[in-house]
């Protein structure tokens, strides 16, 4: 059965690597938990296995340009 | 200043212990009384001056110090029987409830209270190595385990069945329909275990629980509660030293029955009235009881009411202040004051006062200020210790000898001063801007009418505030970020708001219409008016066309092209050569000659164009003597005629399609029924004719008519007003479910309806206008829409105003910040990338976005 986040209006959610995770905090220039936050019961991150701490990357599309979103993954 | 900084780590708030609270009360109160025959404080009583003093010259009894320096002291009244605190009642049923009556115990097995007990500790020192909440079990969470005690028939332990509690406001406890005491609550409360308190979440070292049954009342200090002498020499006592008389006398009564040996019932009653006292005492609000009053009738204020709600202690003295350097009085209008000044009344003027800070290099020119003793003077100079002295014609000599580098003086207002100027509410950034005092005669304070837009003020009465920056810091970021100037155009869309309106809308169209011309005579006051000196080229009669002399106030060298009033507007080289001034002209929508003159010219062209050409509409329309009367609303015999067949066409079109749908002739709308297309039919050709009838009344009123021409200019009434008044109302009525269908009996609107006619006149059309008068018929539609829309105004306004403000309240301190991204004052990140594409409506004027 196909799932609701295969959807084509989901956003693109990608895990981000440890080191990844730490230039993006650096160059926003935030500590990790000045970040906006996703659960790590939300659909999306679960499908990504995502463990509290790390850093999803969403792809958005805002109007023509391609936008990075940045969530801290939380526990509940 | 010398300041030690500590970061407040936690705050634990417990319930008073009544052997605390007899320490902090030390003096007892005995008599339910104020003051003796002689207007002396009663030893014992409410006043009594160990409590502290409030009238200044008078020694506190317990501390010595006078009124300032006393702190005041607390008292206490002896309750002869306890009661409950009413504010604590759901606290206490949880407890009572929990627990069994004949152990004590709380109503859990061994097993699980360890359960919740591990799930307990598991929470806490998670929260202390302020990490996540790993494996805390789910349902662990204190609503879980009181379902799970509500649940239980009888104790664990000692088998003892639940009694039926039963709790009735405001503070009765009923255990198996028998009434407890506050004592007997007291002795049950009193035995449950602190740890068991614990598993209930409360800390018994701060919170016994028998500590919300009051033995004794603390009473706040005198200055708490201040007595006023009134002009007549009659003292008038605070709302809470009137409860506390009342709650004493009644303890009193008490006492007095308890030692006579009166009947149980008899003190059981006045146990009772104890009771609801105390309740009242602390909230005068409780739900089920009768709120205490006073002699007049009005509500006694007590505890919970100080602090409650808008008027209460937290919202109206600790987030809101009054501020000093302020002014407020009533606005009114003067064309003549700049766009980015204030007109300020001498009297303010010379009250507020701006700091002027001496130099070595300007100490001269303060010992000129000082020594000055009429309006711009020096009021107050602020020595370098910071003491604060008047100046006054004693002391001046003094001043001005001992005036030095490092002292402040401070100045009275004066012209040119940078103030901000503010209207309530301030919804959006430009409720406040800053503006140049300009001090005039008068009581008011004036302004330019074309900023009354941001304001979203008029001149019926209203009042705004006026402030004045004191540090040099403030005065430059308000003249450099809040100069009206600066805020010509919105941030939320861009358009102008701060633009000529009204009068200043339609004297530039008449100004600017295609045949206007002026004389000579005209032209050069017209031109005076605007501080231009030079003539544009005459035609060959000698006279001066209108738009030449637009063209004067155009900064030179504009170019811009447009569209305005429908039509083409192009100014060529600082010309205006095509079109007519309107409203839209004024950068409404997406003519944009306001944005272009700021974008080409600046911020002081753009404000001198707005400010000259409102002052030359207005001197132009002043010149003209533009007036509206009954002439403009009187219809010509070919308009009579236009409205007649109009609406004998559209009637007969109706009756058609009334026709056609009785034969099932007519061909129903894609997605509608029969009947909702015949009626979403009726309703089109209803909107034509209201549209056909604007377009009649503009092609045959003449440019004589006023009203049709500041229709046409868009500066004030629209064209439908106008065809309401001469020519007929239109569709009244429009509900939320369109045409009004009910409202008598039987499927229509009123008895002189036949059921169920669809006709316009029977659902609220009205083919008369405000001029020839309408039938009581008409009325009745006309009045129900009327009503609708009112009760609708008032609803809206309630709720989006409320809405607004918990908007901008969350939204208030996030900012933009140098990388674009958006955060709060904490630094949390909201949105990485401002907008998404960093684009602010304000500077995107003219740019396309793709």
């Amino acid at each position: 059965m196909p799932s609701k986040s295969d959807h084509e209006l989901v956003p693109v959610h990608e895990l981000m690597s440890d080191k990844e995770a730490k230039e993006v905090l650096e160059s926003l220039k935030v500590s990790i938990e000045n970040l906006p936050k996703i659960l790590e019961s939300d659909p999306q991150a679960k499908k990504l296995e995502a463990k509290p701490g790390q850093i999803i990357r969403i792809h958005r599309r805002e109007g023509k340009h391609d936008m990075f979103y940045y969530r801290v993954v939380i526990g509940e | 200043m010398i300041m030690q900084t500590e970061a407040i780590e936690s705050i634990k708030f417990g319930v008073l212990n009544p052997d605390d609270a007899r320490k902090l009360g030390v003096i007892k109160l005995t008599v339910p009384d104020t003051y003796n025959e002689d207007g002396y404080p009663i030893e014992g009583g409410l006043l009594d001056q160990r409590m502290g003093v409030i009238d200044p010259g008078l020694l506190c009894k317990t501390c010595g110090a006078r009124a300032k320096s006393c702190p005041g002291h607390f008292g206490r009244i002896e309750l002869v029987r306890p009661v409950l605190h009413s504010e604590f009642t759901k606290v206490i049923y949880m407890i009572l409830q929990s627990t069994c009556k004949n152990c004590h115990r709380l109503l859990l097995s061994d097993e699980h209270m360890n359960e919740y007990k591990d799930a307990l500790n598991q929470i806490e020192e998670a929260v202390e190595i302020d990490a996540e909440l790993g494996d805390v079990k789910l349902g662990m969470g204190s609503a879980a385990m009181l379902k799970r005690i509500k649940n239980m028939k009888r104790c664990e332990r000692c088998g003892t069945v639940k009694g039926k509690l039963k709790f009735s406001a405001p503070t009765y406890f009923y255990i198996d329909d028998y009434k407890m005491k506050p004592d007997e609550i007291r002795d049950l409360l009193e035995k449950v275990s602190q740890d068991d308190l614990q598993v209930l979440g409360i800390d018994s070292v701060v919170a016994r629980p028998e500590w919300l049954v009051l033995s004794v009342l603390l009473v706040p200090p005198v200055n708490v509660r201040p007595s006023i002498t009134l002009e007549s020499g009659e003292r008038s006592e605070d709302d809470l030293t009137h409860k506390l008389v009342d709650i004493m006398r009644i303890n009193l009564r008490l006492e007095q029955n308890l030692n006579a040996g009166a009947p149980q019932i008899i003190i059981d009653d006045l146990w009772e009235l104890l009771q609801d006292h105390g309740t009242t005492y602390f909230n005068n609000e409780t739900a089920s009881i009768p709120p205490a009053r006073h002699r007049s009738g009005r509500a006694l204020k007590t505890l919970a009411q100080r602090l409650k709600g808008k008027e209460g202690r937290f919202r109206y003295n600790l987030s809101g202040k009054r501020v000093n350097y302020s002014a407020r009085t009533v606005i009114s209008v003067d064309p003549n004051i700049d766009l980015d000044e204030v007109g300020v009344p001498l009297e303010i003027a010379s009250k507020l006062t701006v700091p002027f800070y001496v130099t070595a290099w300007n100490i001269d020119k303060a010992r000129e200020m000082l020594s000055r003793t009429e309006y711009p003077m020096i009021v107050n100079a602020i020595a370098k210790d910071g003491k604060r002295k008047r100046v006054i014609d004693l002391n001046r000599e003094e001043l001005i000898k001992d005036l030095q580098p490092g002292m402040v003086l401070e100045r009275q207002l004066a012209d040119g001063d940078i103030t901000l100027f503010n209207r309530q509410p301030s919804l959006h950034r430009v409720s406040i801007m800053s503006h140049r005092a300009k001090v005039l005669n008068g009581r008011t304070f004036r302004m330019n009418y074309c900023v009354t837009a941001p304001y979203n003020a008029d001149f019926d009465g209203d009042e705004m505030n006026l402030h004045v920056p004191q540090s040099l810091e403030a005065q430059s970021e308000a003249k450099y970020l809040m100069n009206p100037k600066y805020q010509v155009f919105s941030p939320r869309d861009g358009d102008a708001i701060i633009t000529n309106n009204e009068d200043g809308i339609t004297g530039m169209y008449m100004l600017t219409k295609d045949d206007n011309f002026l004389t000579k005579e005209q032209a050069v006051y017209i031109l005076s008016i605007a501080g231009k000196y030079e003539l544009p080229d005459p035609t060959k009669d000698g006279l001066y066309r209108g738009k030449d002399i637009f063209s004067l106030l155009l900064p030179k060298g504009l170019d811009f092209e447009g569209r305005s009033a429908k039509a083409p507007f192009v100014i060529k080289k600082g010309k205006l050569v095509q079109g007519v001034v309107a409203k839209d002209t004024f950068g409404r929508g997406d003519n944009k000659l306001l944005a272009k003159i700021g974008k080409d010219f600046g911020y002081d062209v753009l404000k001198e164009f707005i400010f000259v050409s409102a002052k030359v509409a207005d001197a132009y329309v002043t010149m003209m003597g533009v007036t509206v009367g009954v002439k403009e609303y009187t219809t010509s015999k070919k308009l009579a005629e236009e409205r007649v067949r109009l609406l004998s066409e559209t009637f007969s079109n109706i009756e058609k399609l009334i026709e056609d749908y009785r034969n099932r002739k007519l061909e129903p709308l894609i997605g509608y029924t029969l009947r909702q297309s015949l009626e979403r039919m009726i309703i089109a050709e209803l909107n034509l004719v209201r549209d056909r009838a604007g377009e009649m009344l503009l092609k045959y009123e003449s440019s004589d008519n006023v009203a049709v021409e500041m229709a046409r200019s868009g500066s004030r009434g629209s064209v439908l007003n106008i065809e309401q008044m001469t020519m007929f109302l239109g569709q009244q009525a429009t509900l939320s479910g369109g045409r009004i269908k009910r409202g008598y009996y039987t499927n229509r609107v009123l008895p002189h309806i036949a059921p169920g006619d669809v006709r316009p006149g029977a659902r609220g059309f009205v083919a008369t206008s405000y001029y020839s008068g309408l039938a009581p018929t008409d009325l009745f539609m006309h009045a129900v829409g009327s009503r609708g829309s009112e009760v609708y105004k008032a609803l809206l306004t309630a709720r989006s105003g409320y809405l607004y403000r918990r908007l901008s309240n969350a939204l208030q301190d996030y900012s933009v910040k140098s990388d674009y991204s958006v955060r709060d004052a904490n630094n949390n990140l909201v949105e990485v990338v401002y907008g998404g594409d960093k684009m602010n409506p304000l500077y995107t004027q003219f740019d396309t976005v793709d």
